[in-house]
């Protein structure tokens, strides 16, 4: 056969299909990746989250890969990871992007507004989701495969105001949150708790989105003759500021805030504002696991700072650990199987303490109250719901 | 019922002037880019956050820039300094990638430039020195004064006093120097201003660089008191854009006015009406003077290309 330019091309593209079709079967292919779907605030003023997420969950997918069994049957993870930005709008649309990608589980969003707003869509997509906003009412969707790696802010807030009547004897408690959902729900739950124990709030403000200056704020709240104040407050950057301000605004009683006033961030951004102020928090360095220990060692080896464990990286350090110890038990990822697993899920170490599931799909069920001194959470009291 | 509480109005007041004059800096930045090309500069935020990061950059302990930790830690004063010089090539540069080339195909592309400049710079910010906020220390040793029941904290005297102070160079730059009568000129008509020998080209490089440097001062100024993200600069961007435009867009002495107006009145606002409610309160503001004086409460005509 006479080998013209016609011939050369038909005979190496066949030989090309030939190797293309047989090398895998010859060599053995590669186990097939698990993609698991993420979806943090990559971008927008909760970025803060949403980078420290991204760090927890790359450091979980990196430690189970490095295993010689991977996940199981050496299947490693593979991320496929969307930006939630910092609207719900953008958020829906890059999960329903999300949805398109054969994954097997969502991990992520942290704030309860995203998780509202992506609710309906999950719905109808019964996949495993691990979440961690903390608004009561995100687990009471009827989202069938939703679970929350946080407390509730049921929990946070009952444990907030029963530690300001109880311990610190208030008996003018004010009230200060962000307009969203994280802020007005915990809010809620402050008015309800402070009704059970016959109180009502002598001041409850909230401030709008992205706002800087709160001198309104604190003298409507300093004329209210408030004997202690309740922060529920998401965004660090915010709460370092409030508490700059309060001290400069010469607030002196007790203070009291949501899990973020005692995250990382918040303490080394407020400095010495934040100092003798308490804090409601999934998590305290140093009254934890060995599981704990190991995360904060491994992770600050790999990024160089301390994480924001309770409300940034731990919880979805902990989601990625459980979604691939319950995978490697059933040896299989389907999804109805996995949420019927993580439904009876009971016992699980993870860096936050222990995991037990319950109707609602509330994996978490205390918290812990902390006084902060020199940038650092040291433990009151555990409260269990 | 909220009683009368003169010393709360006091502070009221001092918070409410230290927010406006930052609002009036950058109002002035957006006025000045208007009134000498034509067009609203929406990087005027990006120019109050860049330079906070970058002198929290050389200030601070411990900064992570492209994830290597750096401990510079330099003065003050020379950080200061450093930061101006550098915001001084930041004008010109701005100047020569983002309005120059196309300075002579209307002012839309030119807009669109602006806002393309204020999301690389967001996103530069993002990748460079991650989302971690950064804290400028305050200009003075003590948080607050105490004089009574008021608390004044002496980094908002130090605001309203610095915008004072260049509010004061500012009347001096364009009433007493050669340099300040050829911007006025070059803004006033371009084509006239080229006849006469200015070299409006010139004249609009320095424009940039005056109005990059007052978003420095405002940054430099409000970054210990607000923390330094990449969104610092959007809100007050927002409000100083509606400053100008309630003290009538071209106009300098609107500028200042609107800013402190805004400043004021959403503090007020957000004291005896709801604080929930202080961005709403300044935008009715702004649609109401805008119904009563569609050119604002100093402007000649209606702004046309906002």
């Amino acid at each position: 056969m006479r080998l013209d330019r016609k011939n050369f091309l038909v005979t190496t593209g066949v030989a090309a299909a030939g190797a293309a079709i047989g090398f895998p079967a010859i060599v053995g292919a590669a186990p097939e990746p698990i993609r698991l779907g993420s979806i943090p605030c990559l971008t927008g003023s909760n970025a803060l989250l949403g980078s420290q997420e991204h760090d927890g969950i790359l450091l979980a997918v990196e430690q189970i890969n490095a295993r010689s069994d991977k996940v199981y049957d050496g299947r490693p993870f593979e991320i496929v990871e969307e930006d939630a930005t910092n609207d719900n709008q953008s958020a829906v649309s890059a999960l329903n992007k999300l949805l398109g990608e054969n994954i097997v589980a969502v991990v992520c969003p942290v704030l309860s507004t995203q998780v509202q707003a992506m609710a309906p869509v999950m719905k109808s997509h019964e996949i495993p989701w691990m979440t961690g906003g903390t608004a009561v009412k995100n687990t009471q969707l009827g989202v069938n495969g939703m679970f929350r790696l946080r407390a509730s802010d049921g929990i946070t807030a009952a444990a907030m105001t029963n530690f300001a009547v109880k311990e610190k004897h208030a008996k003018k408690v004010a009230i200060l949150h962000a307009s969203d959902a994280f802020g007005t729900g915990g809010a809620d739950q402050i008015v309800q708790n402070l009704k059970k124990l016959n109180m009502e709030p002598v001041a409850n403000e909230q401030y709008p989105k992205d706002a800087k200056d709160f001198t309104a704020e604190i003298l409507k709240i300093k004329q209210s003759g408030a004997d202690a104040l309740l922060m529920y407050i998401q965004n660090p950057s915010d709460t370092a500021i409030i508490l700059q301000q309060l001290r400069s605004l010469g607030f002196a009683p007790p203070i009291v805030g949501s899990p973020s006033l005692g995250n990382q961030t918040a303490m080394e951004t407020a400095k010495k504002n934040a100092n003798g102020a308490y804090a409601a928090v999934d998590f305290i360095v140093g009254f934890n696991s060995n599981v704990a220990t190991h995360f904060l060692t491994s992770f600050y080896q790999r990024f160089h700072h301390n994480p924001d464990v309770g409300s940034g990286s731990g919880w979805v350090f902990d989601s990625v650990n459980m979604l691939a110890a319950v995978y490697r038990k059933q040896k299989s990822t389907d999804p109805k199987q996995t949420i019927a697993s993580l439904k009876s899920l009971k016992g699980f170490e993870g860096v936050l303490g222990r995991f037990d599931a319950d109707a609602e799909g509330n994996m978490v069920h205390s918290v812990s109250i902390g006084q902060i001194e020199d940038e650092k959470l040291h433990l009151v009291k555990k409260v269990s719901a | 019922m909220m009683h009368f509480d003169p010393v709360a109005n006091l502070q009221l007041l001092v918070s409410g002037l230290a927010i406006g004059s930052i609002y009036a800096l950058v109002a002035l930045g957006f006025v000045l880019i208007y009134n000498a090309v034509g067009v609203v500069n929406f990087a005027q935020g990006e120019f109050v956050m860049f330079p906070s990061y970058i002198a929290a950059t050389f200030l601070l302990p411990g900064v992570a820039v492209f994830g290597t930790v750096v401990h510079w830690q330099l003065p003050l004063i020379a950080v200061y300094l450093l930061v101006i010089v550098l915001m001084i090539g930041f004008g010109l540069l701005f100047n020569r990638i983002a309005y120059y080339p196309l300075r002579d195909r209307g002012w839309l592309p030119v807009v669109i430039s602006t806002i393309g400049v204020s999301i690389f710079l967001r996103n530069l910010v993002q990748l460079t020195w991650g989302s971690q906020p950064l804290v400028l220390p305050p200009l003075f040793p003590v948080d607050t004064i105490a004089v009574g029941a008021l608390h004044i904290r002496p980094q908002d005297l130090a605001i309203i006093g610095v915008t004072a102070l260049l509010i004061a160079f500012q009347y001096v730059l364009f009433e007493r120097t050669t340099l300040g009568k050829q911007m006025r000129a070059t803004a006033q008509d371009r084509t006239t201003a080229r006849l006469i020998g200015i070299r409006v080209g010139r004249i609009v490089a320095i424009t940039f660089v005056y109005s990059a440097l007052l978003g420095t001062i405002s940054g430099l100024l409000v970054a210990p008191l607000f923390t330094v993200t990449k969104e610092m600069g959007a809100l007050i961007a927002l409000k100083a854009f509606a400053a100008s435009i309630v003290g009538g867009f071209g106009s300098i002495p609107g500028a200042i006015i609107g800013g402190l107006a805004i400043g004021v009145i959403e503090t007020f606002g957000g004291f005896y009406v709801s604080s929930a409610y202080v961005d709403a309160i300044a935008f009715v503001i702004l649609i109401g003077v805008l119904l009563v004086r569609p050119s604002g409460l100093f402007g000649e005509r209606v702004a046309e290309k906002a």
